[in-house]
């Protein structure tokens, strides 16, 4: 084999993935949870690029390259919000536990 | 540069990266306490998938990942994390009795991804473009009717980022009411010397 296989650049942005959501569902750390979303958007950046590497050039294998560079610029939009968000709440509450912004279920 | 790396090496230098990229995720979601360390492994994800990219016909990708990923959006988390770091961002415990349940959702989808996967038949496209800034930037800048109109999605982008802005400002300011913070704590600053 002399090339990458795509099926392997795939199954790394599919683990990529999980890992993230691993972050965001089981973390307790309100940074945990941001960054496995960074993590998530990274591994599907990686499976658009994968893709790409799949198709002809006619086939518009450009596609997979320009909606990665969309993505890049919300995933700086997202944790700019985000972190924002983070100081707001934890200016009232010292403490970056995710549990302890649980009051809408109270 | 990297035609060479299509060859015998290519596989190598993929193999590399992802087990770097593996490493560092790994280390991210179970092992690291402080967000800080986890910010570092996040950065080295980030540069291997930059590796990745390049080795992928798109180092143009590649390098906007180092500057905007592990750049710029990794350099306002960890300036987040070191602002408000209270010296006990790492007493809080990793994972609680729920994180056993709430795991079951990222294993299964995570097997059922690799598991759909491991059954295609995908081939590497020899014809496939390789995507430098030139070829990009003409069809992302394509004002033609007939094009794909990425450029519409690239306004639309500028007003979000703008947005994004604006928002983390009026959810950063202490009060909303006062439009001169900085003369409030000039103030507490004078009663401070006094």
């Amino acid at each position: 084999m002399d090339t990458i296989d795509p099926i392997h650049v795939q199954v790394l942005a599919a683990i990529l993935f999980a890992l993230g959501l691993t972050a965001v569902v089981t973390r307790r750390n309100i940074f945990f949870l941001l960054m496995g979303v960074e993590l998530m958007l990274n591994a599907v950046n990686l499976s658009l690029i994968g893709f790409a590497r799949t198709l002809p050039a006619a086939q518009g294998s450009l596609t997979g390259h320009i909606v990665p560079l969309f993505t890049i610029a919300v995933a700086a939009a997202e944790a700019c919000v985000g972190l924002a968000m983070v100081i707001c709440i934890t200016r009232g509450k010292d403490t970056v536990d995710a549990d302890a912004f649980a009051d809408m279920k109270e | 540069m990297f035609e060479s790396l299509n060859g015998a090496l290519g596989p190598i230098y993929f193999w590399t990266f992802a087990v770097m990229a593996l490493a560092s995720a790994i280390s991210l979601v179970f092992i690291c306490r402080h967000p800080l360390s986890a910010a570092l492994n996040l950065i080295g994800v980030m540069l291997s998938l930059a590796g990745i990219y390049a080795l992928l016909h798109s180092p143009f990708l590649g390098v906007l990942q180092v500057l905007v990923y592990a750049g710029a959006i990794m350099m306002l988390v960890v300036f987040v994390i070191m602002v408000l770091n209270q010296a006990k961002d790492h007493q809080v415990p990793r994972f609680d009795g729920f994180s056993i349940i709430a795991i079951i959702l990222p294993v299964t989808i995570g097997f059922s991804l690799v598991g759909f996967l491991g059954k295609q038949a995908l081939k590497a496209e020899p014809t496939a473009v390789r995507a430098e800034i030139q070829p990009i930037s003409a069809s992302l800048f394509d004002l033609t009717a007939a094009g794909p109109g990425y450029y519409i999605l690239f306004e639309l982008i500028g007003v979000l980022l703008l947005v994004a802005v604006v928002a983390a400002v009026l959810l950063a300011k202490r009060r909303l009411d006062d439009p001169t913070p900085a003369a409030e704590e000039k103030k507490e600053d004078a009663h401070g010397h006094h």
